[in-house]
């Protein structure tokens, strides 16, 4: 997806008064697919629901009182900083392991058949054994995000370091350039847009991880607000958090798709 | 921790005492509806929103909003309204499995060329000829990208379903040995799962790239 957006962007400033044009035109059938959904969603509510099940009207009623809640602001700090800690840990080591195993064919050829298979199991399987293991605490919250996050981020690492070209590697040799400064300062700049892809889909991930973790562990955060909330039938507050977290996954999102455009603009070349 | 020969010794008896077919065709059962009725949903979905193009600029971002929102935050809201039956659980499989298939197909079906669709037309090509020969066999690359990452997130949604909504199958399976503190029970079904999982990676993989060669 990132690739569609990043190769149709226009390249030059001239373009920009077309981009306006263009935004005016999708506006508008944007804005009534999104009226006819929500409509549809409120008559639907009304007509058959019991009165507690969330409605437009009613989480926008809501939202003014949720996001002056001291509790709502706790929880989602508790989120957001579990979320923010692990993807760091993630990125440190998840970047380290990456470009061993993309830089060494041994390495890689060890471990890569046990990271798939991590890769591949649904990370929320760990959490059981994590709460075993941690307790029922934070710990197992940012063991059980980094355990989401981290594979997606080595894997991604590891085809940049092995996808940097040649070229750049012999030049770097002949200058008699040291291991660790070829690592650092050619295949690790090289392989920042395949870093940044795994970033989007691990930080994804560690939102889910984190929120999962919280249902599970019944320890505070935007996920046990969620829940709370829709158990005692307070389903219009506990949506306002739904549309918090959709809005950190949209955010994720925007914010991977704009630094590849903003620091990365050779990459849309090699694109396609 | 327990050691790797107790978790084998504990898989064996899961397997011998006929519990972990029994759960696994529970969990199968659960997959499977989820995931079918998510493709007879997305799939055609996928390509009416492309063929209509205003219809697809209209959804576009709503569909781009749910494919990035973590599905499992509305898994509270499903167990209130929908309670503990096997219908919600599906429900569950099929949010988590319908977007990465509906947004793979109108990706791929806009990047259909107007030419074809233009030349299709100029031969007085019906609506259900076009969309069997040009649109279904073009999109489809596309939509098997889809299926393979809905192949994951299926599994995701369904052990989330078994451990948050009515507990059954491979979930309950490791509910339960965490509970008793079996470390080595809860081991040996994360095993299982872990094969089950990179098997099925492995199907979507060779699925996506059997249609990738029709991409050009």
């Amino acid at each position: 997806m990132a690739e569609q957006v990043l190769s149709s962007t226009p390249a030059q400033a001239p373009a920009k008064p077309k981009a306006v044009v263009r935004k005016e035109s999708t506006l508008l059938p944007r804005l009534l697919t999104g009226i006819v959904i929500l409509g549809a969603w409120e008559i639907v509510v009304r007509m058959f629901a019991p009165r507690y099940v969330a409605k437009p009207t009613g989480i926008v009623i809501a939202i003014p009182s949720v996001i002056t809640d001291p509790k709502f602001l706790t929880a989602l700090g508790q989120t957001v900083g579990a979320v923010a800690e692990g993807l760091a840990v993630t990125i440190v080591l998840g970047t380290i392991i990456g470009l061993a195993m993309g830089r060494s064919p041994g390495f890689d050829r060890t471990i890569r058949v046990y990271i798939n298979a991590f890769n591949a199991l649904p990370m929320i399987i760990v959490l059981p054994l994590f709460s075993l293991w941690f307790g029922y605490s934070t710990h197992a919250r940012i063991a059980t995000i980094i355990f989401a996050a981290i594979f997606a981020i080595t894997m991604n690492v590891a085809d940049g370091a092995r996808a940097v070209p040649r070229e750049y590697l012999e030049v770097a040799r002949s200058f008699r350039s040291a291991k660790m400064r070829t690592l650092f300062d050619i295949v690790l700049p090289a392989s920042m847009p395949y870093l940044l892809a795994g970033f989007r889909l691990a930080a994804g991930r560690a939102l889910i991880g984190a929120v999962v973790a919280e249902f599970f562990l019944s320890i505070g955060g935007l996920g046990f607000y969620i829940l709370y909330n829709s158990r005692s039938y307070h389903h219009n507050e506990a949506f306002v958090g739904v549309l918090l977290l959709a809005a950190f996954g949209v955010g994720f999102e925007v914010l991977v798709q704009w630094s590849t455009r903003r620091f990365m603009p050779w990459y849309r070349r090699g694109e396609r | 921790m327990v050691p790797f020969s107790v978790t084998l010794k504990r898989l064996w008896q899961l397997a011998v005492g006929g519990q972990f077919l029994t759960e696994l065709l529970d969990s199968a059962k659960l997959f499977t509806t989820g995931f079918v009725l998510a493709l007879i949903v997305g799939a055609p979905l996928g390509l009416l929103f492309a063929r209509v193009r205003a219809l697809r600029i209209g959804v576009e971002p709503y569909i781009m909003i749910l494919y990035a929102t973590p599905m499992v935050a509305l898994i509270p809201f499903i167990l209130s309204l929908m309670g503990f039956g096997f219908g919600p659980k599906v429900l569950v499989v099929f949010l988590f499995t319908v977007f990465p298939v509906l947004y793979n197909t109108v990706e791929g079906a806009r990047s259909i060329k107007p030419e074809l669709i233009e030349v299709a037309k100029s031969y007085r090509s019906s609506e259900w000829a076009l969309w069997r020969e040009v649109m279904l066999p073009y999109t489809l690359p596309y939509m098997m990208t889809g299926v393979r990452q809905a192949i994951g997130r299926a599994l995701v949604g369904m052990i989330a379903a078994e451990f948050f909504l009515s507990s059954s199958g491979l979930g309950k399976l490791i509910m339960e040995a965490s509970q008793d503190f079996d470390t080595a029970g809860v081991f040996a079904s994360i095993f299982v799962i872990g094969v089950i999982g990179v098997g099925l990676t492995r199907v979507g993989l060779m699925i996506e790239q059997h249609f990738a060669r029709w991409r050009q």
